[in-house]
């Protein structure tokens, strides 16, 4: 009997867990570390954060799932990996640090034939002086990575609008908050929410909306933009983002690195090198993303950290790491199996693993201050990780192979995403997007880098829905309901 | 521009307001009245809502290996 270790019970971890119980079976050993007790449908997020949903909505108890299935949960954190085990255990192992089930505080070795780094990000709230400390939140602005950061920023959100409708101004200022951020998408979205729940108050003409944002352009997304058909055009997602910005009257600063965060005001250095300040009521800044800061360790007991994970603290996967220039960058530096070149029994999926580079050009203010989006691979594209990852792994426990079957590249997979504004079935629209491929391909689609076909986006009530639909049947494919499998990631 | 009250906008503009000329926004495009209707005509985006289901599993599709 073999053991698979995955560490992280978010979209990728989960999906890789679900499939490897399914199809491992009782031969094979499946163990989820993680640190939280409950799993978070995180795109549902942004309707807790305007009060739209309930923590309930969009999360639920993990132990239960597992428990109905033969994964063996364990509510920890991973420390650090010992990939040639130590000097009184010989094989791999992982240090975790128990964080409930009443174990609080206690270690444990856990061993393992191979292991999915699926840990997702630190909330680096820490890189942004005011911002936060380390992974916690500060009090000057609020967030939605978390369903109980978004429950926070509903009731902040609340109090304006109290204020509003008693005829005091309010200024809300919503983008990101440092200038190598990524998951603009997020603040996209709930800026957009923010607006339409403020019309649905009456309130909207006692609001001012600016977004702020380490773009280069609006609409980059972390992508370099992307362009679609519409209208009898190919247009830009810079035409396509400013138009729904402008529509409803919200104003937006580009190209910009939060540096400080204080009370009612943040301070940014542009990429022109100027420094500007800009006052708010109420704030919601996205934090950079690090990896969870796991060690690695030899079996000598030295640190060989570096050897496995990236400075950033994301692990380094099978991508080309050595293309510095712009320039240089091709589609093929893109990990397709997403295993650790160090050692063939890891593999990372989802935000955990390194990118070779970001995918929107690096830019740098004349000071040096670089100020590029990083690239996204949330939602959508950790689910396929997850399970291309898995299958490999499947295929390598079960002896059809030793080497992986599956590959799950973002030079090779689209992306969909839905940015709702307002919960209403009947009211508001939303923006749905699809893109295709995730990291562009100027040598296979000239031009514009992506396939003008699979690359699309429209305006309307229909991606509400759609939002709805991926809402629900995600939770039931989580859930690990009857027909689960069918539910496509 | 000068400060234009509520009660002199055009009904037809109210929507495009938000462009005057020397503002970044002057660069973009607003919807007019029609593209605006029918982001919420409930016949056009039934079957918007199956055009989209149909573009995604394609997507989906084309991106397992």
């Amino acid at each position: 009997m073999a053991r698979l270790v995955i560490l992280g019970a978010g979209v990728a971890g989960h999906t890789a867990a679900s499939f490897a119980a399914k199809w491992l079976g009782n031969e094979h050993e499946v163990v989820m570390v993680t640190p939280n007790a409950k799993w978070n449908w995180i795109p549902s997020n942004i309707w807790v954060g305007v009060g739209a949903m309930s923590k309930e909505d969009v999360t639920f108890d993990l132990a239960p799932v597992y428990a109905k299935t033969k994964v063996i949960y364990k509510q920890a954190k991973a420390v650090s990996l010992n990939p040639d085990g130590s000097q009184t255990i010989d094989k791999s192992f992982v240090t975790i640090e128990y964080t409930g089930q009443g174990k609080e505080g206690e270690s444990e070795e856990l061993e393992y034939d191979y292991i999915i780094n699926a840990t997702g990000p630190k909330l680096n709230f820490g890189a942004t002086p005011g911002l936060g400390e380390g992974t916690v939140m500060g009090e000057h602005t609020v967030s939605v990575c978390t369903a109980d950061h978004a429950i926070h920023a509903a009731h902040e959100l609340d109090i304006c609008i109290e204020k509003m409708k008693s005829g005091s101004r309010q200024k809300f200022l919503i983008g990101t908050g440092h200038g190598m951020c990524t998951c603009q998408g997020a603040a996209f979205e709930y800026i957009f929410n923010i607006e339409h729940k403020l019309r649905e108050e009456g309130v909207r003409d006692m609001a001012d909306m600016i977004w702020i944002s380490n773009e280069s352009f609006l609409g980059d997304f972390g992508m370099g933009g992307l362009h679609f058909k519409m209208g009898g055009f190919i247009t830009s997602s810079k035409v396509f983002a400013e138009s729904l910005y402008a529509e409803r009257g919200m104003d937006w600063i580009i190209g910009a690195h939060v540096n400080k965060v204080e009370k009612g005001m943040v301070t940014y250095e542009s990429l022109d090198g100027s420094i500007d300040t800009q006052d708010f009521d109420f704030a919601m800044l996205i934090p950079p993303f690090a990896g969870v800061g796991m060690k690695a360790y030899g079996k000598d007991g030295s640190d060989i950290t570096d050897s496995v994970f990236a400075p950033n603290g994301m692990m380094k996967v099978d991508a080309d790491y050595t293309k510095t220039s712009y320039a240089d960058w091709e589609p093929s530096d893109w990990p397709k199996t997403l295993q650790s070149p160090a050692y063939k029994n890891i593999f990372a999926a989802g935000i955990a693993f390194a990118p070779p580079h970001p995918i929107s050009k690096p830019m740098k203010s004349p000071n040096g201050t670089p100020i590029t989006p990083t690239p996204p691979r949330t939602g959508m594209p950790s689910a396929m990780m997850g399970k291309a990852v898995v299958s490999s792994i499947v295929d390598m426990m079960t002896g059809k192979t030793t080497e992986p079957t599956h590959t799950s590249c973002m030079a090779e997979m689209g992306a969909a995403c839905v940015a709702s504004s307002g919960k209403g079935l009947l009211s508001g629209t939303a923006a749905a997007m699809t893109v295709f491929p995730i990291v562009p391909d100027f040598k296979k689609y000239p031009g514009t880098g992506r396939d003008i076909n699979g690359t699309t986006g429209e305006i309307g009530l229909a991606a509400h829905w759609v939002k709805h639909l991926l809402h629900h049947a995600f939770i039931w494919k989580a859930k690990l309901k009857p027909g689960w499998t069918l539910i496509p990631e | 521009m000068s400060e234009i009250k509520k009660e002199e906008v055009t009904k037809d503009h109210s929507h495009v307001q938000h462009v005057e000329p020397y503002t970044p926004q002057f660069g973009t495009m607003i919807p007019s009245g029609t593209q605006k209707f029918m982001r919420t005509c409930v016949l056009w985006q039934i079957v918007r809502f199956v055009a989209i289901n149909i573009k995604m599993s394609v997507l989906i599709l084309k991106s397992h290996h």
